[in-house]
C-alpha cells in the first residue's frame, strides 16, 4: 500500500467547498466525497465563518475566486492575516489564467481550472496538496525549537551542513553562546520569565542571520548555537542581542558569554569547530555583562594538555603520582593563632609534566566526573592519616576535605564517609567537610538533604568558597552548615576601608547571626592577616603561615600544637 | 423530460459531463435540470439592456462554470464569449452573442419539452 493511501485510510479529512453555484459545488461534493468529509459554503463570508469555527478540523478549501458577499480573493486576504488560519491549504477554482499571479501571492497553494478536469486529476491534486501541507507542519514542527523557533540541534548541524556544501570558499564562525547560571533567571523570576529571556535571546540572534547568511539553533536550555559569515567583530551580533535582551530584563542581570571559533581553514569537522567553540564560551566563568572569547592556539594546547592528564588519570592513581598535602588552618581568636585543623589537598606529580596544578586538573575531572574517584582517594587516604596520628599523638586535630557536586548525588555518600570513619578508629568530627556554595544553589534541595544526613552522623560541614556563588540571604538561614569559608577572590584585594574588606566584614556579620565561625583563606601577607584579626575573623589558612605540605612536615605543626595543650593542662 | 440520450441529441458532450459526476446518470441529470433552471438565463437579458456590464458579467462568468461543468456544449461557446467580452469590456454587440446563448438554452428547452 502506497503512502498516500495508508495516510489516507487513518483519518478522513475534510474539505470545505466554497462556490456560489449549487452545481459547481455538489460536483466536487461528488467528486471528493468517497475520499473526505465535504462541507460547503455559498460565498466568502460563510466560509469564513466555517472555517474560524472548524479550523482544527479542516484540511483544505477549495475556494471560488467570484462570489456575491464576499469574494475569494478577500477569503486569501483574511486567512493570510491569521496565523493559524493560514496553515490551511487553499485551492483556488479559475478558469481566469491571470487569476493565478494574485492568487499565488495570496498564498493559494494550487488552481484547478474550470470546467473542472477530471475526478482523478481533482482528486490528486486536493490529496497532494493536503500531503504537502501535513508534510510541512510535521517537519516544522520538528526541525524547530517551539520555545525559539530557531533550529533543534539535529536540524541545525543537517542545516550548517548544507550552509557549508553551498558556501564553501567562504570563511565561517562557530559560535557558542550561552546564558551564565541562567537556572538562577528561573529561580529568582519564574520559568515564564525565564522563557521570555530565552526567546530574547533567539530574535538577536534570528536579527543577525535576516542581514548575513547563517543557521542558528538552540542547542540545549540555555546554549545557543551559531554559524555564521565571519566578521572581525562581534560587536554586531552582541549588539543585537542586547538591544533584544534589554527590553525583558535589567543589564545587570545578564551574564552572556559567547566562545568563537573562527575558521578560515576549514581544517576542522563542523562538530569540532563547534566543541571549540564551545569550549572558548566555557573559558569565560561567572562573568557579568557580555563576554566572549574566541578559540586560539593556547586553548588547543589545553584541549590537548587536558585529553593528555585524563588519559593518564587512572596510571596516575595506581602509581602513587596523586599525594595528599595539607595546608594548616589557625584559630587567630586568641593571643597567639593555634593550629585547630588543616585542609587537604591534592597534587600531582605528573613524570613527564612535573607537577601539575590543581586548577588544570580539577575543573576537568569535575566535568568528567573523574572527580568523585580523585575524591575518594583524598577521603581515604586522609581519614588514613588521622588515624595514624591519633595513634601516634593520643589524639586528632581534625582535616577538612573537599566534597564535589557529584559526590552529594551519590546515593552512598554517607555510608562510604562512615565506614572510613569506622576502618581507621577515628571520629566524625575529625573529618570536616568542604562544600562549595554553589552546589548549595545549584540543588539546594538535595543538597540540604544530604548535608543534613551527614550532619546528624557528627560530620561537621564548611561551606567553601562563600561569596562566589548566589545564595539568598533567606537561604543562608535555612543551610545546615557549621563554618563559613571566604572566597579567596575577596581576600586577594582586601585593604583597609576598600570594597574588599566592607564584603569581608559583611560575611563576618552574617557569619555571626549564624553563629557559625568563618575562615579565610588564601591569606599572604602580614597586613592582610592583621586586618582580619582586626575584624575578627575567626580562623586563617594560607602561606602567610604554611603553603601546603606533605603528612610528614605536617606532623611538626601537630607535635607543636600538642605541645601546648599538654603544657597548658 | 431530461433524459441521456435527448441530451446526446442536442449535442451535450455527455461523456464529458458525466466523468465529472463520478459516471452516475441520475446525478448528472438532477444537476443539470438544476443548472437548467437558473433564472440569469433570462435576467442577463434585461441587465445588459439597461447596460449594467459589471453586474452582466458576474451572471454570464456564473453560467459559463454552471454549463461548461455540465458539458451543455452548444450554450458553453457563446456564453463564454460574452463571458470573456464582458470581462475585457471590448464592446461588440453583448446582446448579439446573448441572444445566441439563449437561443442554443431555448432549443434545449425544446428538445427536452418534447416527449
Amino acid at each position: 500500500m502506497n503512502d498516500s493511501i495508508r495516510r489516507q485510510k487513518l483519518f478522513h479529512r475534510t474539505v470545505l467547498v466554497v462556490d456560489d453555484e449549487a452545481v459547481n459545488r455538489q460536483m466536487l461534493g461528488a467528486i471528493l466525497g468517497t475520499a473526505y468529509e465535504v462541507l460547503y459554503a455559498a460565498n466568502g463570508r460563510e466560509a469564513l465563518e466555517q472555517v474560524r469555527i472548524q479550523k482544527d478540523l479542516i484540511s483544505l478549501i477549495l475556494l471560488d475566486l467570484l462570489m456575491p458577499e464576499m469574494d475569494g480573493y478577500q477569503v486569501l486576504e483574511e486567512l493570510r492575516a491569521d496565523p493559524i488560519l493560514r496553515r490551511i491549504p487553499v485551492i483556488v477554482l479559475t478558469a481566469d489564467r491571470s487569476a493565478e499571479v494574485k492568487s499565488l501571492q495570496l498564498g493559494a497553494a494550487d488552481f484547478l481550472s474550470k470546467p473542472y478536469d477530471m475526478p482523478e486529476v481533482i482528486q490528486a491534486r486536493v490529496r497532494h496538496s493536503i500531503e504537502l501541507s501535513e508534510d510541512t507542519r510535521i517537519i516544522q514542527a520538528t526541525e524547530n525549537d517551539s520555545l525559539t523557533g530557531l533550529y533543534t540541534r539535529e536540524f541545525f548541524f543537517e542545516y550548517a551542513h548544507k550552509f557549508d556544501r553551498f558556501h564553501q570558499e567562504k570563511a565561517i564562525d562557530a559560535i557558542v553562546l550561552n546564558f551564565n547560571r541562567f537556572h538562577m533567571v528561573n529561580e529568582l523570576h519564574g520559568r515564564e520569565f525565564g522563557d521570555r529571556v530565552l526567546c530574547a535571546i533567539a530574535d538577536g540572534i534570528r536579527g543577525i542571520l535576516e542581514e548575513t547568511d547563517g543557521v542558528a539553533c538552540r542547542y540545549d536550555a540555555d546554549t545557543f548555537f551559531i554559524y555564521v559569515s565571519h566578521r572581525s567583530d562581534y560587536d554586531h551580533l552582541i549588539n543585537s542581542v542586547l538591544r533584544r535582551l534589554g527590553e525583558v530584563m535589567n543589564t545587570p542581570e545578564m551574564r552572556i558569554r559567547m566562545g568563537v571559533y573562527q575558521d578560515v581553514y576549514r581544517a576542522a569537522r563542523l562538530e569540532e569547530r563547534f566543541d571549540r567553540a564551545l569550549q572558548a564560551c566555557n573559558s569565560i566563568r561567572n562573568q557579568f555583562g557580555f563576554s566572549y572569547a574566541i578559540y586560539d592556539m593556547n586553548m588547543h594546547e589545553r584541549e590537548v594538555y587536558s585529553a593528555r592528564l585524563m588519559e593518564d588519570f587512572p596510571t596516575a592513581l595506581e602509581t602513587a603520582q596523586f599525594q595528599v598535602r595539607y595546608q594548616p588552618k589557625f584559630n587567630i581568636r586568641g593571643e597567639t593563632p593555634r593550629l585547630c585543623s588543616a585542609e587537604a589537598l591534592i597534587s600531582w606529580q605528573h613524570p613527564e609534566y612535573g607537577r601539575v596544578r590543581p586548577d588544570a586538573f580539577i575543573p576537568l575531572f569535575e566535568e568528567n566526573g573523574l572527580i568523585r574517584r580523585l575524591d575518594h582517594f583524598v577521603w581515604r587516604e586522609t581519614a588514613r592519616q588521622l588515624g595514624e596520628w591519633k595513634k601516634q599523638y593520643g589524639a586528632v586535630i581534625p582535616v577538612s576535605v573537599n566534597v564535589s557536586r557529584v559526590d552529594i548525588y551519590d546515593p552512598d555518600i554517607v555510608s562510604f564517609l562512615l565506614s572510613l570513619v569506622e576502618e581507621n578508629h577515628i571520629e566524625t568530627e575529625d573529618l570536616l567537610l568542604e562544600i562549595t556554595e554553589s552546589a548549595y544553589t545549584d540543588n539546594s534541595r538535595q543538597i540540604v538533604q544530604v548535608v543534613s544526613q551527614l550532619r546528624d552522623k557528627g560530620f561537621k560541614v564548611e561551606m567553601d568558597d562563600f561569596g562566589s556563588g548566589y545564595s539568598s540571604l533567606n537561604m543562608l538561614t535555612t543551610l545546615p552548615i557549621d563554618a563559613l569559608k571566604l572566597d579567596m577572590a575577596f581576600i586577594r584585594d582586601i585593604a583597609r576601608d576598600n570594597k574588599e574588606m566592607r564584603m569581608v566584614e559583611l560575611v563576618l556579620e552574617i557569619a555571626a547571626f549564624l553563629e557559625v565561625p568563618v575562615i579565610a583563606e588564601g591569606v599572604e601577607t602580614k597586613e592582610q592577616y592583621e586586618l582580619l584579626h582586626q575584624a575578627g575573623c575567626d580562623i586563617i589558612q594560607g602561606y602567610y603561615f604554611s603553603r601546603p605540605i606533605d603528612a610528614e612536615e605536617y606532623a611538626r605543626f601537630i607535635m607543636k600544637e600538642m605541645a601546648l595543650r599538654t603544657k597548658e593542662g | 423530460m431530461l433524459t441521456i440520450e435527448k441530451l446526446k441529441a442536442y449535442g451535450a458532450d455527455v461523456e464529458d459531463g458525466l466523468v465529472r459526476c463520478m459516471g452516475m446518470e441520475d446525478f448528472y441529470l438532477q444537476m443539470t435540470e438544476m443548472g437548467l433552471k437558473d433564472e440569469r438565463f433570462e435576467t442577463l437579458g434585461k441587465v445588459l439592456e439597461e447596460n449594467r456590464i459589471d453586474e452582466a458579467f458576474e451572471m454570464a462568468h456564473a453560467l459559463k462554470g454552471v454549463v461548461g461543468n455540465l458539458a451543455l456544449t452548444p450554450i458553453y461557446g457563446p456564453i463564454s464569449e460574452l463571458t470573456e467580452a464582458l470581462r475585457h469590456k471590448t464592446g461588440v454587440d453583448y446582446q448579439a452573442l446573448y441572444r445566441q446563448a439563449k437561443a442554443e438554452k431555448d432549443r434545449l428547452d425544446d428538445v427536452l419539452a418534447n416527449e
